[in-house]
């Protein structure tokens, strides 16, 4: 038996079914939303549900989107025919910072794991391999992170696409640019060096 | 080499602060005093990992949430391990923090011996291969990374043969799998037994000067044929039907072994204990000497408790061959009787009694 209150009990369980929230900062919220004036808390509650309601995923590339198709699948400045593949929506924000890419973008939704049960079909790559059939399509870039589920579904993204005729490219790995040597990770200053160019 | 070690809610100790000498350190005390643990919490700050088969969690002193673990190093280089109840733990070098605890090793290389390393003579296959990938892992960077990709992509083929037990596996699902596993995997292998090859002299002599006529040979036993990328890819492909019965892969240097042979027999099945022990510490004098070889300096020896089961003459031979390397050392043991008169007057001595040293 809950030792609270019937609503703030409720309260607390939809807390803990959040990502990365346990016991104890659940009822921490929870705590601290009693304590809200009541507005806050009603602009809170409608943040959650307009969210909710008002977005979905873009058809073309499976962004987040308010609309059926996102912003950028719209913007006819783009270059439609190049594509970068990421595994969330969260790393076209990041890719977009840079200001330099002009192409497309594509979200998986995740990336190969079988210890999770995720394979090719939970993810949205037949969605990616209907875009591909566009003639126009000159260029994948894979921008998954360098994990080791992050790598091997670049590769087999790799093998799916070439036989179509599209160029494929992997985002490079290595040092951060401004960083010293002394202070790298060693993991990032070896691959910088097996990853060498020529000058 | 460690300088200085701050311990706060590790173990047994509250909050406690030690210096080292560069040289012989000898920790003194009764059992279950604290001793062991003082040589935990070194170990800690070069693997980032807890010492015996135990979770972090109760590494953590007895009503404290986390318990911290800071050493100073010679270079001054700062290393430090917060290990919570709840929670991962994090490592940090001069406060920043590492992505991973594991990110610490190489700065502070030890190699260490206690009674349970007797698992590397009469232990498992598993034990052996447990003891390469530590010891290597601190000498190539790159044999780390290799090591915890191969691990990882070998759960994930294993995961994704389990489930397609009964229904058909489209080759190019789990092809990319292989081609992550064969290229760390061939490099693992390879690695392993170039510092095999390296090793096996140096522990013959250290066997010769410890243990007389009897000779000690090392090999490495790889598990299948395969020695390239190439040669691995095929091998995998080949076992390909097997593997999905078993629900696992049997091809690899995850199924390697390090073969320890006394005047031609294996250790493991023919050993008597006492050939056993000389055979392991053998083993780790010349891992001390090819690390020291590799690295440039001497890394820190760790031994706990080897004293009370060597007879007079081995210990002594134990400890000139020790000094004779010249490193740091720190060694446990019950009475300071058991060290020689003229090795005690130059040890740095601390005595360890229910949690507290002086």
């Amino acid at each position: 038996m809950s030792p609270f209150p019937g609503p703030l009990a409720a309260l607390i369980a939809e807390f803990e079914r959040l990502p990365g929230v346990g016991v104890k900062s659940a009822q921490r919220l929870a705590f601290h939303v009693l304590r809200m004036p009541v507005d806050d808390v009603r602009r809170f509650g409608q943040a959650l549900t307009q969210a909710r309601e008002s977005l979905g995923f873009c058809r073309v590339c499976q962004n987040i989107s308010e609309g059926e198709t996102c912003e950028i699948c719209s913007d006819p400045r783009r270059r439609a025919d190049q594509i970068c593949v990421v595994a969330e929506p969260k790393d076209i924000a990041a890719m977009e910072r840079l200001n330099e890419y002009r192409g497309l973008y594509h979200v998986l939704h995740g990336l190969l794991s079988p210890l999770d049960g995720i394979g090719p079909e939970n993810l949205k790559m037949r969605e990616l391999i209907e875009r591909l059939r566009d003639e126009s399509m000159q260029e994948v870039v894979v921008a998954t992170n360098p994990t080791v589920e992050g790598d091997t579904t670049a590769l087999y993204l790799a093998r799916l696409i070439k036989p179509l005729g599209v160029r494929v490219t992997r985002l490079a790995h290595g040092m951060p640019v401004g960083g010293e040597l002394d202070y790298a990770d060693t993991a990032t200053l070896l691959s910088a060096f097996e990853y060498r160019r020529e000058l | 080499m460690i300088a200085r070690l701050r311990l706060s809610h590790f173990r047994n100790y509250e909050s406690i602060e030690v210096g080292w000498s560069p040289n012989l350190n000898l920790v003194v005390g009764k059992n279950a005093q604290g001793k062991t643990n003082l040589l935990e919490a070194v170990f800690l700050l070069s693997s980032g990992r807890v010492m015996r088969a135990s979770q972090d969690a109760r590494a953590v002193r007895h009503g404290a949430e986390s318990a911290t673990v800071e050493g100073v190093l010679q270079n001054r280089d700062v290393l430090s391990v917060v290990l919570k109840r709840a929670g991962r733990k994090t490592a940090s070098v001069h406060g920043s923090p590492l992505r991973r605890a594991s990110d610490l090793i190489g700065r502070f290389p030890t190699v260490s011996f206690s009674a349970a390393d007797l698992a590397l003579a009469r232990g498992e296959p598993q034990d052996r291969r447990q003891f390469m990938d530590e010891e290597m892992s601190q000498i190539f960077p790159a044999y780390l990374r290799d090591l915890t990709v191969y691990k990882r992509a070998l759960a994930q083929r294993n995961a994704l043969l389990k489930a397609h037990a009964e229904t058909r596996l489209e080759p190019e699902l789990i092809l990319p799998w292989d081609e992550r596993l064969a290229e760390a995997g061939s490099a693992l292998r390879e690695a392993r037994q170039e510092w095999i090859q390296e090793l096996s002299p140096l522990t013959s002599a250290a066997h010769g000067r410890l243990a007389g006529s009897e000779k000690l040979s090392l090999s490495y036993e790889a598990n299948d044929e395969a020695n390239d990328r190439g040669g691995f890819l095929g091998a995998l492909r080949s076992r390909l039907s097997d593997d999905l019965r078993r629900g696992r892969t049997s091809v690899g240097p995850h199924l390697d072994d390090l073969v320890i042979a006394v005047a031609g027999q294996p250790l493991r099945h023919f050993g008597s204990q006492g050939q056993q022990r000389s055979a392991v510490v053998s083993i780790k004098l010349a891992t001390l000497e090819s690390l020291q070889g590799r690295i440039g300096r001497p890394p820190t020896l760790l031994l706990d408790d080897v004293f009370s089961d060597l007879d007079i003459d081995r210990r002594d031979e134990l400890v000139r061959s020790l000094v004779q390397l010249g490193g740091q050392t720190i060694i446990t043991c019950t009475e300071e009787s058991q060290v020689s008169a003229d090795l005690l007057r130059e040890a740095n001595i601390l005595r360890v009694s229910s949690g507290r040293v002086s």
